[in-house]
């Protein structure tokens, strides 16, 4: 069991010490996210979409209407029906829906935003309360003050594209450890023969190997916590599922990428051929797996093909979980079939490993 | 009282044999070498009784254990040094003891070890700045890091200049005189010499003669040789005064005999008459060199 711990540890330690590996893991990513952003998600616009429906029919709704059209970073519509104002908010067309009551009720003015983009609505409630507050002033002599009631509505949240694309970066960098960095470390070991120095000690050889492993699931973890951290502080992605359940998902596809990584060491006998076997495995995934883009854009022909990858299942449920906030449940299938993989790389790993 | 005991050992790759039905016992507290060109089978030989090989047939029991049937029993109980293995080129000296430690039951402070070795200044210094000597040494630390009685030390010296192979031959006479066991193999006659007690003389897969250094050469090379480079004419050294064998290798004939005074006479006197031209006359003590050249027909290192 010391012996797994020191792997770790010193794993660790030669893991910040060299810079490819930060480099393939961390800044590549970065760049990779950088790149196809700014090529294809430039769609978001700075200014806000609301419906105002009125039910006062009077100088009340009037006015507000009016007075919301002088607002530069607005864009007023007027809705006739709430409902419908409603569905359009929860698809993500809409920021804010205001409703303006009959004018007899003595009813606040409702305002509806999507829970899910609380930056935005909340941008626009506040200038819409500024905007109360001074009508409220200026109708210092109206019969009643006006009052705001907000209401958040869990709207069918509009993915934005680094919130799409930054879960199937992650799940592309998990992929790039097991099968370009594993396949390199573990064939140079090999040939350098740093692992039969391992063997000619008395401790099982899984201390050592299942050390690696943990190395591998501890940086993969950090890696993954930067990337996420300069994707929402740089680029404003939004990771709306829960983070510890996307740290299990990195954990469980980080082992079955590893178990490929051992399992492709195996079949060549050098290093480079190792690395380049992982590659010529890895980069195609990458473009067919929906990692940059939906799947759906791939040609139909391809759809059975993709279905198989083990990427696919893995960016599926991450980006589920990461910019929709889906429950893991709705994945059991896919995340099946990939531990399924993960099982026969690291049997075919244990059967056809060598130390020499 | 033997702790190590080789019977009948076998392994071969294809149909050549690497190692061809050997055997050898070394006594606790001896240091015994296996003395060999590059391809006699000395590394085989020493990772078969380590238990990193498996032999096609015989066995090898060390400190009571059987190798083939309880190999990590006998790995806690020997230090290892490997020849030629690498090392985590990012890892410091220090890192790379602790590391090696925690492989082992048992194990000794890695600072002691390093002092040892006189690898104190290079202590934090990563393992892909230090010089082939310094690797060496690190190796060998490796092997002691464990403490062990046994010590296996597979061509400790190969590639080291003078002065640092000095240093290492008296790291090993500290293990002898801390009553551990060393085998180790070398294809330095010298070092043979003047470390080991015993000398198994390795060649081809086979062990063509084990005996003290003195032994051996009191038995296939006693006496004293005359090596000569001959430039020219044709001589029968056989027939000259003393001499017992007459080898030849690299254009340089050499005369083992029993009179050097005759001999010597002799050759001065076909050099003056013009029957013969020598260079480079030499007379030496016979060494190991010799009991191989006489054994094989070879010199040691071509
Ligand atoms: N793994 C191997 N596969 C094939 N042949 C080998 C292997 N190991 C050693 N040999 C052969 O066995 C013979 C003995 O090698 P070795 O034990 O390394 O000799 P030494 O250590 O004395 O130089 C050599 O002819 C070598 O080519
Ligand atoms: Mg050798």
């Amino acid at each position: 069991m010391r012996g797994f711990w020191v792997t770790v540890k010193m794993g660790l330690r030669m893991y910040l010490r060299d810079r490819g590996a930060v480099f393939w893991g961390i800044v590549f990513p970065l760049i990779l996210m950088t790149l196809i952003g700014l090529a294809f998600g430039r769609s978001d616009s700075p200014s806000f979409t609301i419906a105002v429906v009125d039910q006062s029919g009077g100088l009340l709704g009037r006015g507000l209407l009016e007075g919301l059209r002088q607002v530069p970073v607005f864009r007023v519509e007027e809705a006739g029906d709430t409902e419908a104002a409603l569905v359009r908010l929860r698809e993500g067309r809409l920021t804010l829906v205001i409703v303006v009551p009959g004018a007899p009720s003595g009813e606040p003015i409702r305002a509806y935003f999507d829970q899910a983009r609380v930056t935005d609505s909340q941008t626009a409630l506040v200038i819409l309360e500024r905007f109360i507050a001074d009508a409220n002033l200026r109708l210092a002599r109206a019969p009643q003050t006006l009052r705001l009631q907000a209401t958040g509505i869990a709207g069918r949240i509009q993915l934005r594209f680094f919130d799409f694309l930054l879960p199937g970066i992650l799940a592309m960098t998990v992929m790039q450890t097991g099968l370009s960095g594993v396949t390199w470390v573990v064939a140079t070991y090999r040939q350098r023969l740093i692992l039969k120095r391992i063997l000619a000690t008395p401790a099982h050889p899984a201390a050592f190997l299942g050390g690696l492993v943990g190395r591998y699931t501890l940086t993969s973890l950090f890696q993954m916590a930067v990337i996420m951290l300069v994707a929402v502080l740089a680029f404003h992605a939004r990771i709306v599922g829960s983070l510890a359940t996307l740290g299990a998902l990195i954990v469980l596809g980080t082992l079955v990428f590893v178990g490929m990584g051992f399992a492709i060491s195996t079949v060549s006998k050098s290093p480079e051929a190792a690395n380049l076997l992982g590659t010529a495995i890895s980069y195609p995934m990458m473009f067919l797996a929906g990692t940059f883009w939906p799947k759906d854009f791939m040609p139909k022909a391809m759809q059975p093909v993709i279905g198989l990858l083990p990427l696919t299942p893995l960016v599926d449920v991450m980006r589920g979980v990461s910019a929709r906030g889906d429950a893991v449940t709705a994945y059991l299938p896919g995340l099946a079939y990939l531990a399924a993989w993960g099982a026969v790389s690291f049997l075919v790993a244990a059967k056809r490993f060598r130390w020499e | 009282m033997p702790i190590v005991e080789v019977v009948d050992l076998f392994k071969r790759y294809g149909d050549v044999p690497a190692v061809d039905h050997i055997g050898f016992v070394v006594e606790s507290g001896e240091v015994f070498g296996i003395l060999g060109p590059n391809g006699a089978g000395k590394t085989t030989t020493l990772e078969i009784i380590e238990g990193l090989r498996r032999p096609d047939g015989g066995r090898a029991v060390v400190d009571g254990v059987d190798v083939q049937q309880h190999p990590r029993e006998v790995r806690s109980r020997i230090g290892m040094q490997l020849q030629q293995a690498g090392f985590f080129e990012r890892l410091t000296v220090d890192e790379t003891l602790q590391l090696f430690a925690a492989f082992h039951r048992r194990a000794l402070p890695g600072s002691d070890v390093i002092h040892r070795l006189q690898l104190d200044e290079k202590r934090r210094a990563r393992v892909d700045t230090l010089s082939g000597g310094q690797l060496q040494r690190l190796s060998v630390a490796v092997a002691l890091i464990n403490d062990p009685r046994i010590v296996f030390l597979d061509e400790p010296t190969t590639g080291l200049d003078p002065q640092a192979r000095r240093a290492l031959w008296e790291v090993i006479g500290s293990f002898r005189r801390e009553g551990r066991t060393v085998i180790l193999t070398t294809h330095y006659m010298e070092e043979a010499q003047h470390l080991c007690d015993r000398v198994a003389i390795m060649d081809h897969g086979r062990i063509v003669a084990q005996d003290t250094p003195r032994g051996l050469i009191r038995t296939h090379a006693p006496g004293t040789t005359v090596t000569v480079l001959v430039d020219g004419g044709q001589v029968r050294f056989d027939a000259l005064p003393g001499v017992q064998t007459v080898q030849q290798a690299n254009g340089e004939v050499i005369l083992l005999t029993s009179d050097p005074l005759g001999t010597v006479h002799a050759l001065m006197e076909l050099n003056r008459s013009g029957e013969a031209i020598f260079h480079q006359l030499r007379v030496e003590e016979a060494t190991l060199e010799d009991v191989f050249l006489q054994l094989t027909g070879r010199r040691l290192r071509e």
